[in-house]
């Protein structure tokens, strides 16, 4: 066989593989960055969503029904979860759910859809913590202008 | 963000006051956060002397839009 007939049936059996590999695939499975609107719609088909970002984030809002798996503790929580599942992955603003996905694609979930902008972007409604809290008593303005940074260690 | 607040915090010292709240720990934090509607971090709030907000920043915010914000305090 010359080399033009073995590279000729090497693309064929390439070809072949790549489409047997695709058709495989769950309908809709893999991973897919998903817009807001989309995200939306996921939400009202009762897909299960989860939060990664820290309790304390969570605590102040998230998308309604979302379960909150922090990052440090997604590898032991979705070890329990079915693989064939779909999720949905939000973080802040989509790092590290980014990371996330890239995890839980690698342990075999089978449909992750990733909101790739993050919650920043979430334009539905928004469930928050019913914890409440004393309102402070320093929270009155000083002599000096006043730059309020809230953040979290992660 | 951390060595560009702490930078800009020395910097800024007696012109614009810094409160900074980790908002898994502080309850206070957490209640403020309610009280500006603020829904995400990190989110920077900036507040004139007189308490109006003024302007308000999600996300990353480059250090010299971190300047310029704290530069249009009053």
């Amino acid at each position: 066989m010359d080399l033009r007939k073995v590279l000729i049936w090497g693309g064929v059996a390439f070809v072949v593989i790549i489409g047997a590999v695709l058709l495989m695939r769950p309908a809709g499975g893999g991973v897919q960055d998903v817009s807001p609107a989309r995200a939306n719609e996921l939400v009202a088909e009762g897909v299960r969503v989860i939060d990664v970002r820290t309790p304390g984030e969570y605590e102040l809002s998230h998308i309604p029904g979302a379960e909150n798996v922090p990052m440090d503790s997604l590898g032991s929580v979705a070890s329990e979860w079915d693989r064939s599942e779909p999720l949905l992955i939000y973080c802040t603003t989509g790092a590290r759910s980014a990371q996330a996905v890239t995890y839980l694609e690698a342990q075999g979930f089978e449909t992750i859809y990733h909101l790739a902008a993050g919650i920043i972007a979430w334009d539905g409604d928004l469930e928050r913590g019913s914890e409440i809290v004393p309102m402070p008593a320093d929270v009155t303005p000083g002599a000096a202008p006043v730059m309020y940074e809230f953040s979290t260690d992660w | 963000m951390k060595p560009v607040v702490d930078r800009l915090k020395q910097e800024y010292d007696g012109k614009v006051e810094f409160r900074i709240y980790d908002v898994d720990k502080s309850s206070e934090g957490q209640e403020l956060m309610r009280r500006y509607g603020a829904q995400y971090v990190p989110t920077f709030v900036f507040v004139n002397s007189d308490g109006a907000e003024v302007n308000r920043a999600v996300g990353e915010v480059s250090e010299d839009e971190m300047r310029r914000l704290l530069d249009s305090l009053e």
